[in-house]
């Protein structure tokens, strides 16, 4: 059993609170992901787990152990650093052997295990070369070559990819996931990459401000975000937000966009009705509209500005009224700058936002 | 290779050179030469050329004349012949045996008026001038028997030279211009087996009281020599100065290196009052040698702090008299703790140099993967930290070869001596320069040979790690 819980830690800079009162608990063999922008606290987070920043406040457990004020070396975990955190000094088989050693294993058991670590990391091959003579790639691999050896519970990543290219990062996220699958070791894995997050992680915790905003799987923080804030940080491109105003009219609820109203789906109209007369924030994302070339009955027309083909689908960038957004369409759909085209809201594809509170409506 | 290959290693552009770099090095070149290079190869010099080894014998009593032959300084000579000759201004400076002829106006016995030069001997000066310039005397009257009574004037201040007339003793002469002439003796001596003469001016010449022997005092050509570097062997002080001096390198050294380091390590833990620990350890920077050395010496000495504690505690009935020839080895204590006090923080400065060039996940990882504090210690900082602690050792250990200022404080220089001391001994006390250049040129030799040692210790580790 690892389980880590979280409970109501704070961590303070001086006066800045950067984890503020967070509470996360990651099962036994689960990928979590620390997911938010930079300065949000997930590194904090992760760092007050791994023992680097100890928490102001609150405790933390791996495995049913207080941890909270244990030194690092006492927590039996194991963590990939951003910047890889190589020695220099020393070269890869040295390296991924440096936990083992320090444990004073026997030469032979270490022997085995480095070698089984650099074989699933393909890196068996360079063993005695030195870190200023490898590339970022495979500098990567042996960080988390190392980490795999140490055979630990838990396994942090703070940002592991995020100093590679892009085609690279690419490959080795796939590879990350396949690793870690079969480790099945408990992770948490901090990134500030959105597509990172939702391709790997078994659950993403999005975080802004010190606090955490939603904990749940990828596709439910995609389709169902809790506030206007994840729903424009996750996903490219980012969700779109037309500002509307609530009606009641002939004893049903609908939403006037401009001069076009929207109706939305019946368990969501009582909830609106609260709103009766005041604004609301509609939040859709890109590839949920229908896009029609030619009018349709119950279709909004907007003026194209933008088209993007982007191979796999064509981005437009379209106004009607003030608003402009981004529509994905098929790319066989065929228009150009300047044309018209007619969108279609599906119901239940649009999620309603309280312009004030930013947060997500749902029906009880 | 394809023909477009070939087009294109013909056309390929040759890369620009950059003459900029060339251009902002020239200063440190001209500062090298003009600072470094030329005084050390002075200095170098000094401790083994003997400028005055060899004496060059002449044929004639000239300067210009044809060699004759060469004679060792010191060597005994007997002087065969003299001879007053002119000499240029320049070369009189360093003449010991010079003589001055006047040029003369008189009458001679037949009443005819005379003009010439005669020397000082044979005039006696009687009036001068309000600047003390003679310009009229007699001429001396010339005694014995069988001599000829008339005295000579020549047409050039030279016996040699045609004689323009002759003048009795005591007869009034007003004198015009001198010349000053050196004398040059006819010289004979033992030089590599074989009997050599020539002239020689008497300036490089020890002549003896009986005015017909003597020695040759310089020499006019330099020669390499071992002697200056034996007599530096041969001295009294070398051997204690040079063991002093290493044993102060073995106890001094690896104690500031301990202490360096873990006030280094102090400092990078970022405590509560990290700058008044850094401000602590940096004070002795600021401090000079000498200085240092005077407060030890206040602390050690008879009537210091020191005895003062152990007397106010009741520790000791009396001053114990620590700094004197009989305690000699308290004395090095003093020089130690003087030393390791004054010198540490630069040691300090330059690992917590090396210690923040270190990346902060790397000490994290370490620490991460179970690493103690002294695991960490041994396999992650101090490798890493060994360049900045190669060029810590270099620097220390070539101050520690120099070091001065802290012995002359506490010991005085004669019961505790180093070599830097006997450099200034010999140049100072003996005026010894050669000797004292090579006492200075065995530091610079044994400053580098450590220095080269260090560096080819770190270069065979990388070598075989590589």
């Amino acid at each position: 059993m690892s389980e880590i819980k979280i409970e109501n830690v704070t961590k303070r800079f001086g006066s800045f609170t950067a984890v503020n009162n967070v509470s996360l608990t990651i099962t036994d063999h689960e990928f979590m992901v620390l997911l938010g922008p930079s300065g949000c606290g997930k590194t904090t987070l992760l760092r007050a787990v791994a023992g680097l920043g100890m928490a102001d406040e609150g405790r933390i457990s791996i495995g049913g152990k207080d941890v909270t004020y244990l030194p690092p070396r006492e927590r039996r975990i194991s963590m990939v650093f951003q910047s890889y955190a190589i020695f220099p000094h020393m070269n890869v088989f040295d390296n991924i052997a440096f936990g083992l050693t320090m444990q004073k294993l026997p030469r032979a058991e270490i022997q085995t295990r480095v070698r089984q670590a650099a074989e699933l990391l393909h890196i068996e091959q360079m063993l005695d070369r030195y870190p200023s003579k490898m590339s970022g790639g495979q500098r990567q691999r042996v960080a988390v070559a190392r980490a795999i050896a140490m055979q630990s519970q838990v396994l942090l990543m703070d940002e592991p990819l995020s100093n590679l290219d892009a085609l690279l990062r690419l490959e080795m996220r796939a590879e990350l996931k396949r690793l870690l699958a079969e480790l099945g070791a408990t992770t948490i894995y901090v990134t500030h990459d959105q597509i990172e997050a939702m391709s790997m992680g078994d659950r993403i915790a999005v975080m802004r401000d010190g606090i955490i905003e939603q904990v749940n799987t990828p596709t439910t923080v995609y389709d169902y975000p809790a506030n206007q804030f994840i729903g424009g940080f996750i996903g490219t491109p980012p969700m779109n937000f037309l500002m509307g105003q609530v009606q009641r009219r002939d004893g049903s609820v609908v939403v006037q966009l401009g001069d076009h109203s929207v109706a939305p789906k019946p368990e969501m109209a009582s909830l609106l009705a609260g709103y009766d007369g005041k604004p609301i924030i509609l939040g859709i994302r890109a590839e949920s509209m229908e896009t029609l070339a030619s009018p349709a009955g119950d279709a909004l027309m907007a003026c194209v500005l933008v088209v993007e083909p982007l191979g796999s689908q064509n981005l437009l960038t379209v106004a009607f009224g003030a608003h402009r957004i981004k529509v994905s369409t098929h790319p066989s759909f065929e228009t150009r700058a300047d044309a018209d085209v007619w969108l279609r809201f599906p119901a239940d594809k649009i999620r309603w936002i309280d312009p004030e509170a930013k947060r997500t409506l749902y029906p009880k | 290779m394809t023909d477009a290959a070939i087009a294109l290693t013909k056309t390929k552009p040759r890369p620009r050179r950059q003459w900029a770099p060339y251009l902002l090095i020239l200063p440190s070149l001209l500062y090298l030469a003009v600072f470094f290079a030329w005084p050390m190869t002075r200095a170098i010099r000094l401790a083994v050329w003997d400028e005055t080894a060899l004496l060059t014998l002449r044929q004639e009593a000239a300067a210009g004349s044809a060699a004759a032959g060469v004679l060792p300084q010191g060597a005994a000579v007997s002087l065969l012949d003299r001879r007053s000759n002119l000499a240029a201004e320049a070369d009189l400076s360093g003449a010991s045996l010079t003589e001055t002829w006047f040029f003369v106006q008189g009458l001679d016995p037949g009443g005819n008026a005379v003009a010439g030069w005669a020397p000082e001997s044979r005039i006696r000066v009687r009036t001068t001038d309000a600047a003390g310039a003679a310009i009229g005397g007699t001429v001396r009257p010339k005694l014995g028997a069988g001599a000829d009574p008339l005295t000579s004037l020549y047409s050039e201040p030279n016996e040699g030279s045609a004689i323009a007339g002759k003048l009795e003793g005591s007869a009034a002469v007003s004198i015009g211009e001198q010349a000053v002439l050196e004398v040059w003796f006819l010289i004979e001596g033992e030089g590599e087996g074989e009997r050599i003469s020539g002239w020689a001016p008497s300036r490089v010449l020890q002549v003896y009281g009986d005015g017909v022997s003597g020695r040759i005092d310089r020499g006019d050509t330099g020669q390499l020599t071992r002697a200056y570097i034996q007599r530096m062997l041969n001295d009294r002080f070398f051997r204690p100065a040079f063991y002093t001096t290493l044993l102060l390198i073995v106890l001094i050294i690896p104690v500031q290196f301990a202490l360096a380091i873990i006030m280094a390590l102090v400092i990078q833990a970022r405590l509560k009052f990290n700058t008044l620990f850094l401000a602590i350890f940096a004070i002795p920077l600021a401090a000079s040698d000498l200085a240092v050395g005077i407060l030890w010496y206040a602390i050690f000495t008879q009537s210091g702090y020191l005895n003062s504690i152990l007397q106010a505690l009741g520790l000791i009935a009396a001053p114990n008299a620590f700094l004197t020839a009989d305690t000699r080895y308290w004395i090095l204590i003093a020089i130690w703790l003087a030393e390791v006090w004054r010198a540490t923080s630069i040691v300090m400065v330059i690992v917590v140099s090396g210690l923040q060039a270190i990346s902060q996940e790397v000490l994290e990882a370490a620490e991460v993967f179970g690493a103690t504090l002294w695991q960490r210690l041994r396999h992650v900082i101090l490798p890493l930290l060994k360049p900045s602690l190669q060029v810590a050792l270099i620097l220390r250990t070539i101050l520690a070869l120099q070091v001065f200022a802290v012995v002359i404080a506490l010991s005085g220089g004669d019961v505790v001596t180093v070599l830097a001391n006997e450099t200034y001994r010999q140049y100072y006390t003996l005026r010894n320069m050669n000797v004292a250049a090579a006492y200075a040129g065995f530091i610079l030799l044994i400053s580098m040979f450590s220095a080269i040692i260090y560096l080819r210790m770190v270069r065979s580790s990388e070598e075989a790690s590589a």
